[in-house]
């Protein structure tokens, strides 16, 4: 069984972000990058199928971007990936996700892959569009926001968060895309003797130019930080006032005290 | 010339730094008021691989570098001074003469549990009128058939309580001074091995701090680390390696209480702004700052130097020298920003004040790494 794992790297979400020179993404100068959370719970998914199929099972693990990426791509095969794909891109970050999905799947098509794993967005762009759209470019089946996954006889069963914690159980068979949610599971840390492990295992790199052929449907006009606003509410008076104030407004503008 | 860790080093510092924010970081209070490192912490320290980091992987090891190694006690120690020293000693005291100076069979015969985390290494050298003068030792050793038969006592033994592999160090005849001085792999947990007290102290209070006493504790032969009489090099050799641990355990600390200054400085209010507005506030800030970096250089550079088989005697010493007294500094500087809260366990600082002051004693006090360094300087 051939799986693909579509990873990204993002900034640390504690980082401040400062428009670039263009004003249209954030600048990558002083931010400290990690694995896109869901799509750690993509990889960890897929390591878990490999540990139920055994080698039967074959993990690619892939990711478009500049050289800074490798490290996340490093951290997936420390993790247990197979084996890595590198699609060059210094200037990923200003393809939208109709170029991205189109990327993946021009790499994707023709090899083989029975099941693909990406995360339900990533933590910076956030749109959401690029796991379904890969979906549909290579004709597989899909379903989203995956927190239950088991696989048996080429049927995946999906558990999926709905609104307000409701859930759906979608059956589709391979090939499939799924995209995945916090609460899937708990991915692993990469131990030590992995990540020396990792070092020996394949990692190819592809500059995009061989995989990219089509225009970007949106462009991103501008990227700013919100206007500053005041502080927030600041209660005064004496201790038994602001109590009964906060109690007023916890009542009015939440439900924790319905 | 290149400073910037390579992508392998960042996925394993982002790694351990993971590891280290949910695992251990919320137990250091714990660990410090229990005076213990829970068992089940030590074995998910060992399934992480913490406890092998340079161990070569035929010996169960990650086989990772010297560097690699250093990133994992700083990382560690950011959290929990006690766990790093855990590390540091188990790896710098115990494994690595094993390694260096071991047998073909000690070494596939003690290695494999120590990298894994499944048995626990310590030294003992000092003893209670031996400290920074080894050669004066009088722990005995003699020969008896296909036994060596030991007597005397050690104190102040980091990890000893956990009765592990002890690389133990012993004289067959005082008179000799250093040459007399010849060092055992042995099983603490043998007859003739009686733990005489755990210290309590004034920080690491979670690392056992043992004294042993040895009543015809007896030896296989084979277990002679090295050759009879060359006990006193391989102490010498080991400690000049395990000084990058104990810096890296500096580093960690001094890093761990820098950031929660850093953190407090923005939050806490007075006089209508936060401190950190306060520039007596800020110089504190840039100089602990400037000084972590200096260590954090010379202890990557000592690394560095021990993973490139240069040379690295000097460095290891200065590094260690260096991170300690700025762990010492940091930890102080980050308690005063603080204010009164600093003084509080809650805050954490008070801990990691306490438990930095030992990274200037142990290993070699301060002074001797002065001696050490000007030695050289000199020769
Ligand atoms: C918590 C803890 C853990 C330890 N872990 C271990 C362990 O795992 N294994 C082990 O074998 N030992 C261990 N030790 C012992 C430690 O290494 C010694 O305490 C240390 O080497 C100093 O020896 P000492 O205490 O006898 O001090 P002394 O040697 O008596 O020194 C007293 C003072 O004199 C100074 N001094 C001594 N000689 C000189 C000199 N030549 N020039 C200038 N100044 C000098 C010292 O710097 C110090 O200020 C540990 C100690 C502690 C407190």
């Amino acid at each position: 069984m051939k799986i693909l794992i579509c990873v990204k790297q993002v900034p640390d979400m504690e980082s401040r972000f400062k428009p670039d020179n263009a004003g249209v993404w954030f600048s990558d100068t002083d931010l400290a990058f990690r694995m896109n959370e869901y799509d750690e719970y993509a990889v960890e998914q897929a390591v878990q199928l490999r540990e139920q199929l055994g080698d039967a099972a074959d993990l690619t693990v892939l990711s478009i971007g500049p050289d800074r990426i490798v490290e996340a791509l490093k951290k997936a095969l420390a993790m247990g990936c197979d084996r890595a794909v590198h699609i060059q891109d210094p200037a990923a970050a200003l393809k939208d996700p109709w170029q991205i999905a189109a990327i993946i799947a021009a790499f994707a098509k023709d090899k083989g892959f029975d099941l693909i794993f990406t995360g339900l967005q990533s933590q910076d762009r956030g749109s959401a569009q690029v796991g379904v759209t890969v979906a549909e470019r290579l004709g597989f089946a899909c379903t989203t926001t995956l927190v239950g996954f088991a696989f048996a006889d080429g049927v995946i069963t999906a558990k999926r968060e709905l609104e307000g914690g409701v859930k759906g159980v979608v059956k589709l068979r391979t090939p499939a895309l799924v995209t995945c949610q916090l609460g899937l599971n708990v991915p692993r840390y990469p131990t030590l003797p992995n990540i020396m492990k990792s070092k020996k295992k394949e990692l190819v790199t592809i500059p995009v130019a061989d995989l990219l052929h089509e225009e970007a449907l949106a462009v991103t006009a501008r990227f700013y930080p919100p206007a500053k606003k005041g502080g927030g509410i600041v209660l005064e008076g004496d201790v038994g006032d602001m109590a009964e104030k906060l109690i007023a407004i916890l009542k009015e503008k939440t439900n924790v005290l319905r | 010339m290149n400073f910037e860790l390579s992508q392998d080093h960042k996925v394993l510092r982002d790694s351990v730094r993971d590891f280290v924010e949910k695992e251990i970081k919320p137990l250091a209070i714990k660990i410090d008021e229990d005076h213990k490192i829970p068992e089940e912490l030590i074995g998910k320290m060992s399934a992480m691989g913490l406890m092998g980091s340079y161990v070569p992987e035929e010996y169960e090891g990650a086989g990772l570098d010297m560097l690699s190694y250093a990133i994992v006690v700083e990382e560690v120690s950011k959290a929990c001074g006690s766990s790093g020293v855990l590390i540091s000693a188990h790896t710098s005291l115990a494994c690595d003469p094993i390694y260096r100076f071991g047998t073909a069979e000690q070494k596939s015969k003690y290695l494999p549990d120590l990298a894994t985390g499944r048995k626990i290494g310590c030294i003992l050298l000092t003893e209670p009128d031996v400290g920074s003068d080894v050669s004066g030792m009088a722990t005995m050793y003699r020969r008896e058939g296909d036994e060596f038969v030991i007597n005397g006592g050690k104190t102040f033994i980091t990890n000893g309580a956990c009765l592990g592999t002890g690389i133990l160090f012993a004289t067959h005849d005082k008179s000799l001074k250093h040459k007399g001085i010849s060092a055992f792999i042995v099983d603490l947990k043998s007859p003739g091995v009686t733990i005489l007290k755990n210290e309590k102290k004034m920080g690491i209070r979670g690392s056992y701090t043992t004294a042993f006493a040895f009543d015809d504790l007896r030896v296989p032969v084979a277990n002679m680390l090295g050759q009879e009489g060359q006990g006193f090099k391989i102490a010498m050799e080991t400690l000049n390696g395990g000084r990058i641990g104990i810096a890296s355990q500096a580093l960690g600390i001094a890093e761990g209480a820098f950031e929660r200054a850093l953190a407090y400085s923005k939050e806490r209010k007075q006089f209508g702004a936060p401190i950190c507005d306060l520039q007596a506030i800020q110089f504190k800030l840039a100089d602990m700052y400037s000084r972590i970096e200096m260590s954090k250089l010379l202890v990557y550079k000592a690394a560095w130097m021990k993973d490139s088989k240069m040379n690295y005697a000097m460095e290891s010493a200065m590094c260690k020298m260096c991170a300690s007294e700025t762990a010492t500094y940091v930890t102080k500087e980050a308690v005063q920003i603080h204010g009164g809260y600093g003084y509080i366990s809650d805050y954490e600082v008070e801990r990691m004040y306490r438990d930095a002051k030992i990274t200037e004693i142990y290993e070699g006090t301060n002074e001797v790494q002065r001696v050490v360094i000007s030695k050289m300087l000199l020769a």
